[in-house]
């Protein structure tokens, strides 16, 4: 495995020389300022280049077309067997694995240390005009025609201008960028119709092998809905390139976007195709283009024979190395625009025989914007300028999203719900996007949509038995803390507002929660409770839904800011985790 | 015939081989509710009355097709395959699925000839419950093999 380890040596060198200098801050003031102006596009951009043919890598944008600040998981705890892995690797751990420098732009971009401190030296991440300069440079370099870019999907929704153009904005976005192959997951949630308008008006393939028609009564039964690969000349060499789409996609999302299509793993189909590929169309090299999840396309390697790269996404873990398992190696390029991966391919005799991976950071402050882009943004939100920059509140402390049980963004969204429909608990999803505020900042209405733009918005309240809550929270834990990466589904725990419990994440299915408390008293499994929920689907298990107060979630969160004014949320988890003494536990689950 | 149309004969078949599946729904108190009655039938009697008793041994001659996790537990596509020929005095003579946990282990029973060319049926199972579905096959000289794998059932919740 050849990782280009040097480049981003060069840049920890260039800037995380923090810990080599005993924690002296070299960013602060005016020579700090200059410190970071010396950091050069080039110096992101520095590449040792193999063969001919490069493939730039996306996933899990979500929409953000426009910088934000992300800040990545101070807790990320799985079941035993996985924490400290790939996929389940967090702070210093992650920064132990990959071997990142601390204070560095790698810091900033990959973990939660000194989030806030980095956050105002480095500004924010990602964003369509910095990106693009990235693409650009590459392909200049490389030459037009030897590069593609692939998008592993979660695109098309995440704002407010995603959802109010019904992802139309996205997609110009995606033409803008030059996205040539993408997979879906979000992308479903725009319904079925909307999703093949939005395919049409895609200068790109949309592929997928693994959704097909699941209507016994229809000509098309079985039948795939999508064309399951591509096959691109690229760098003189011939590519395969197969879609997975999300495989869990009718039950993570509600069935009726998605009704009469089947979606699935279908790692039985995915060995003909490559066997196809290899056999019958003669490709040079085979690429899945995945929203499987980071885990389980490591697990997927270990089934299916004759990949040679799997371009991963849906979990959001930036991987600033390859992944081999078995002959496959696995890539993964963060989230929120946060990242283009850049893959070189050096193909002899129809075989790849060395290639070259990085994650480039889009830094906002680093990559001059390009014109085209920022006006393309500004085209898209004018229409709605007005309403989003609408100054909420502010907020004291950080409000992020990303966590295993809690986090502070979430806990606004619940104490929002809970104090404007007198529920005994709230349930928000443990979705992986949204956004980060830094401490003071303000807040718009554009960031509410960013944690809650979704196209089933509606906040339920309802009544539920104590023995179905306890039921419910059983199921969500099993899916997250499954042992076999194959039968979790890549989310984090949903988050409770009301309530708080223990867990025990390696102890049997159905056994994990215990102290369970709503209201400050232990949870009776007789009694009933009034419950609110959103971005699920646990309305369906309740009675007595308030039919007449249902709302959309993003317009209760507006209010209870707008009420409220000054936001300050605690960092105090509800949630006590019996089994683990940290947050970011290594390989062998120690801390 | 088309795939697609055997498939579809196949399904209208399944319709009538699953009519005594009790059903059950995810998120209420279901599970609980136990059908008492004539169709009430554990794994293990049902096995035993499949093969009287027989030995069962696990066969890598049956591929059994099931998602790792149901789309909708009312509905989980099952597809047995058997690789074994269709031949005057060698066949395939039936393919039997069963679960291990629903309240009626037994979803589906099929008499095959050589007429039917392949040792091939699909259908649609309801399960009440994360559990294993077993695909049971017993061939023209009275032996039995089978292959099983587990089918989780989940309300869903993470995106």
């Amino acid at each position: 495995m050849d990782i280009n380890r040097r480049d981003f040596l060069q840049i920890a060198a260039a800037l995380g020389i923090l810990g080599a200098t005993g924690g002296a801050n070299l960013f602060a003031g005016e020579a700090g300022k200059e410190r970071i102006k010396n950091l050069s596009f080039s110096d992101l951009m520095a590449f040792e280049p193999k063969g001919k043919a490069t493939l730039l890598h996306i996933c899990d944008m979500h929409a953000h077309i426009k910088p934000l600040y992300w800040r990545e998981p101070s807790t990320l705890i799985s079941a035993k067997n996985l924490v400290g892995t790939p996929g389940f690797i967090c702070g210093k751990t992650f920064e132990e694995f990959y071997g990142i420098a601390p204070g560095s732009l790698d810091e900033y971009f990959d973990t939660y240390i000194n989030f806030e401190t980095l956050a105002r030296k480095f500004g924010k991440m990602g964003g369509i005009a910095h990106m693009k300069p990235i693409i650009d440079h590459v392909k200049k370099e490389r030459g037009e025609k030897n590069v593609l870019l692939l998008d592993s999907g979660d695109t098309w929704q995440g704002t407010a201008v995603a959802l109010k153009t019904r992802g139309e904005a996205i997609v110009d976005a995606q033409n803008y960028l030059g996205v040539d192959v993408m997979v879906g997951h979000w992308e479903f949630t725009y319904g079925k119709e909307r999703v093949q308008e939005l395919i049409g008006m895609l200068k790109g393939d949309f592929i997928s092998q693994n959704v097909v028609d699941n209507d016994p009564f229809s000509d098309t039964f079985e039948e795939l809905i999508f064309p399951p690969y591509t096959i691109k000349e690229v760098g003189g060499a011939k590519i395969g390139i197969i879609g997975q789409s999300f495989p869990f996609t009718s039950t993570a999302n509600p069935k009726r976007f998605t009704e009469g299509w089947s979606f699935g793993l279908r790692h039985e189909s995915l060995q003909e195709y490559v066997d196809t590929l290899r056999k019958e169309k003669k490709v040079d090299c085979v690429v899945v283009l995945s929203h499987d999840g980071f885990s389980v396309d490591q697990e997927l390697a270990k089934k299916v024979k004759g990949v040679d790269f799997i371009l991963s996404g849906h979990t959001h873990d930036p991987s600033p190395k390859p992944i081999v398992v078995n002959d496959t190696v696995i890539l993964i390029a963060g989230s929120h625009g946060k990242f283009v991966g850049r893959l070189d391919l050096d193909i002899q005799n129809k075989k790849v025989v060395d290639y070259s991976f990085k994650l480039i950071p889009v830094a906002s402050n680093i990559i001059p914007a390009d014109k085209a882009g920022e006006a393309l943004v500004e085209k898209w939100y004018k229409p709605y300028n007005k309403e989003l920059n609408e100054v909420l509140g502010t907020t004291k402390g950080v409000l992020y999203k990303r966590d295993t049980f809690y986090s502070t963004f979430d806990a606004l969204i619940g104490q929002a719900i809970q104090d404007e429909m007198k529920s005994d608990i709230v349930f928000t999803p443990g979705y992986r996007w949204g956004t980060t505020l830094l401490p003071g900042d303000k807040i718009l209405k554009d960031n509410v949509y960013e944690m809650t733009a979704i196209t089933y918005p509606e906040v339920y309240t309802f009544d539920l038995k104590g023995s179905v809550i306890a039921n419910l929270m059983e199921d969500i834990a099993d899916n997250v803390f499954n042992a076999n990466p194959l039968l979790q589904q890549g989310g984090d725990m949903s988050r409770l507002t009301g309530a708080s419990y223990s867990i025990k994440i390696d102890a049997p299915s159905g056994k994990r929660i215990s102290d369970f408390k709503i209201g400050g008293k232990l949870l009776d499994p007789k009694k009933t409770y009034r419950v609110s929920s959103w971005g699920g689907n646990l309305q369906n298990a309740g009675e007595n839904l308030d039919e007449k107060h249902i709302r959309p979630v993003y317009d209760i969160v507006s209010d209870y800011i707008r009420k409220k004014g000054v936001i300050d949320i605690s960092n105090q988890s509800n949630v006590k985790v019996l089994d683990f003494d940290c947050g970011c536990p290594k390989k062998g689950a120690t801390c | 015939m088309k795939r697609r149309n055997f498939l579809k004969n196949l399904c209208a078949v399944s319709a009538l081989a699953t009519v005594a599946t009790p059903s059950m729904v995810m998120g209420k108190d279901a599970p609980k509710q136990k059908p008492k009655g004539v169709n009430a039938m554990s794994y293990d009697s049902a096995l035993n009355a499949i093969t009287g008793g027989k030995p069962v041994a696990d066969s890598p001659k049956v591929s059994l097709t099931v998602p790792e996790i149901a789309e909708n537990g009312a509905v989980v596509p099952v597809k047995v395959n058997v690789d074994h020929p269709m031949e005057e005095n060698n066949y395939v003579k039936a393919i039997h699925i069963l679960t291990t946990k629903n309240g009626n282990a037994r979803a589906a029973d099929v008499m095959l000839t050589p007429m039917n060319g392949k040792g091939y049926f699909a259908t649609r199972i309801k399960l009440g419950s994360t559990q294993d579905v077993v695909a049971v096959v017993e061939l023209s000289d009275g032996t039995f093999i089978k292959a099983s794998k587990s089918v989780k059932v989940t309300i869903g919740g993470c995106g």
